[in-house]
């Protein structure tokens, strides 16, 4: 990610931005892109429409080892279709950039979808089925073979065996860290494959879904996108996600490695960021715990 | 438009497009020899393969699957350099989803079925013909009418009420050192069991017959901290260890009911109970905490300097002065026998959620509470 945006710095269409807050003042007129740029992307892209003002910058709230550096990525913006590079967000790397265990989210994936499946199969057995107390024939004499009951299991409508007996629990908890680690895990693929974008806030110019579609499609954030939150969601991208099929949008305590990986793009806000970054970075460096998580800590985030 | 190439077109260089054949092809390519076969005569098999519909070359098909799973893998393992190569390969890899999640090889290992072979299974794991086969052998211990050794020996009470016994976990004065080393331990505040606790120094266990904290003299020579500390046991060397720095050593007894309250504050102190009194020690150890060598808590307090001058003439040390010391106030700071925290007392009540202390005000359980 640092890669490409310092790609995108010397591009002529990035560089302008730099210049406009080194020099406080917006550029009225449309800037041109230099025409040394030979990428076949930046020939596509149009230069924003709207005056640049000073670049949003996020840095990380929390310390970073001193052997690791941030991984970084775009702040973009809902208010306008073209305002992809509204600034530079720093992100922490052992959030966003942990080793990639596709395991751990086949892991977590799996817990998810089976932890709270209840399996209500329930078949009789012999002893459940009615009737088949009474030996049918004697045991000598008839010709026929012997017998003791009609609802034994070799019998048609005699009870099952090793059937599914009752309502069955599939309930299983795996360790907090490792549901932490395979957050961890999808935000980083996320991330690293170009599908994850952060945006400075929700607003939006109108409560059209189609806009929001339409802006969807024209940054090729891909068939269904999933946005995050974390403080109380405007109005308008309410209304707009409402009617969409392919678009939802989820408060940040709700995010989970199933929705990350079944939309193929995320969108977090800056508050989402920082948000997860406090909440996942808490469990690599605290003790054991005492008492549930439930009972008061003090430094519990 | 395909989204997929596009949008990795604007952020990195065009990756070397794979050719339109594999772009398309679908999930299972058909195998030729068993489409071939059916509603056929027998003979050339071969021949015929060419008759179904064009099979991708299986050559091609594997060797895109076999990359992708050898790819997923070397990323889970860490691409052979670390995390940035890892990071690196996955972003060359498809999109991860639900669908190209597996765990890795060798973690989920089938489990054994028995009696599932051909001709209705054949002896299941359970030998030929006797008693293994047939289930019918006896109990555990029986020696074929022989008096079995485990009554043949005679009873002794080595292990006599061994559940209900006292149990101290021991505290090496090395582990000591190495919490106040790393600062998960305060040596400027008296440190108590609730201190261990929280630096997750010791775990203990009241429902398990643990009545505390032995200190053991494990790291005697290397231990340099001066603490006041409260132990329910120590030994000799461990005690010498501890004043020798300059620090105090005091045993105190808790009985079960005050060791989980001390050991576990916050789940108490949500229950609404007052703190109780901590109740004095049985007969047998009323013995050890009386007696100053052990710095007992129930010990005359005029007996523990002679006890401390006794120590270090054994020992070979010179006995520092606390009293000149700036954190005499703190060294000095003790509990009373029936108190179970330092700063509160028995009776109140604390309200967490509310921060507030509640203290009865009531004659009798004023008198029950300080007797």
């Amino acid at each position: 990610m640092i890669r490409a945006g310092s790609r995108l710095w010397s591009r002529g269409a990035a560089a302008r931005a730099l210049a406009t807050s080194a020099g406080r003042l917006g550029l009225t007129e449309a800037p041109v892109p230099s025409p040394h740029v030979v990428d076949a992307a930046s020939q596509a892209e149009k230069p924003p429409l709207v005056t640049p003002s000073a670049p949003v910058l996020r840095d990380c709230c929390l310390a970073i080892p001193s052997h690791r550096t941030a991984v970084q990525a775009w702040v973009e913006s809902l208010r306008h279709y073209e305002d992809r590079h509204v600034g530079l967000a720093d992100l922490h790397p052992d959030v966003f950039a942990v080793m990639p265990r596709v395991d751990i989210l086949h892991t977590v994936a799996v817990w998810q979808r089976n932890y709270k499946r209840i399996s209500y199969a329930k078949v009789k057995t012999r002893a459940e089925v009615r009737g088949g107390g009474k030996k049918p024939w004697a045991q000598k004499g008839s010709g026929r073979a012997r017998h003791g009951s009609i609802r034994s299991p070799l019998w048609r409508g005699g009870g099952i065996i090793h059937g599914p007996r009752g309502p069955t629990s599939y309930y299983y908890m795996l360790p907090m860290k490792v549901r932490v680690l395979g957050l961890k895990v999808a935000l980083t693929t996320k991330l690293m494959q170009d599908n994850l974008h952060i945006v400075d806030g929700l607003d939006m110019p109108t409560c059209d879904p189609q806009y929001l579609a339409d802006l969807a499609r024209y940054r090729h954030w891909g068939q269904s996108v999933l946005i995050v939150d974390v403080n109380k969601m405007p109005e308008n991208i309410m209304k707009a996600t409402a009617s969409l099929k392919t678009i939802t949008l989820v408060p940040a305590l709700g995010l989970n490695v199933h929705s990350i990986l079944k939309h193929e793009t995320l969108v977090l806000t800056l508050d989402t960021v920082a948000f997860l970054e406090e909440k996942l970075l808490w469990h690599d460096s605290r003790y054991t715990a005492l008492h549930p998580f439930r009972l008061p800590y003090s430094d519990f985030p | 438009m395909d989204t997929h190439y596009t949008t990795r077109h604007l952020t990195r260089p065009p990756l070397p497009r794979s050719p339109p054949a594999l772009s398309h092809r679908p999930a299972r390519p058909p195998r030729h020899g068993r489409v071939a076969t059916v509603g056929r005569g027998g003979g050339s098999g071969g021949r015929k393969a060419t008759r179904c519909s064009p099979p991708l070359l299986p050559l091609q098909a594997g060797c895109v699957r076999q990359r992708e799973r050898a790819a997923m893998a070397a990323a889970s393992r860490g691409g052979g350099g670390g995390g940035p190569k890892a990071l690196e390969l996955l972003r060359a890899l498809p999109r991860v989803s639900l669908v190209n999640l597996r765990p890795n090889p060798g973690a989920k290992k089938s489990e054994k079925r028995r009696g599932r072979g051909r001709h209705g299974g054949k002896k299941s794991g359970r030998g030929h013909k006797g008693q293994r086969q047939r289930g019918t052998r006896p109990r555990l211990g029986f020696e074929g009418g022989q008096t079995p050794f485990y009554l043949i020996i005679p009873k002794y009470g080595y292990n006599e009420g061994h559940s209900r016994r006292r149990q101290y976990h021991p505290l090496s004065l090395q582990k000591l050192q190495y919490l106040i080393d790393l600062g998960r331990v305060d040596p400027t505040q008296p440190i108590d069991l609730t201190q261990l606790t929280n630096a997750r120094g010791v775990t203990i266990q009241p429902l398990k017959r643990d009545y505390g904290v032995q200190l053991v003299e494990e790291g005697a020579d290397i231990f340099s901290a001066k603490v006041n500390i409260e132990v329910q046991m120590a030994s000799e060397l461990a005690i010498a260890a501890i004043e020798k720095n300059g620090g105090v050593i005091t045993t105190g007894f808790y009985d079960p009911r005050s060791l989980e309250i001390l050991c576990k504050p916050i789940p108490f102190f949500l229950r609404g109970q007052p703190i109780p009194k901590r109740m004095l020690p049985p007969e047998d150890l009323v013995r050890y905490y009386t007696d100053a060598r052990n710095r007992g808590y129930l010990a005359n307090p005029s007996n523990i300097p002679e006890a401390r001058l006794e120590l270090a003439k054994k020992y070979g040390y010179v006995l520092p002065d606390i009293s000149k010391d700036e954190l005499f106030r703190m060294l000095s700071t003790r509990k009373d026998p029936r108190q179970i925290f330092f700063g509160l007392a028995p009776g109140w009540v604390v309200n967490m959620s509310e921060k507030k202390i509640l203290k009865p005000t009531d004659e009798r359980l004023l008198r029950y509470y300080s007797s």
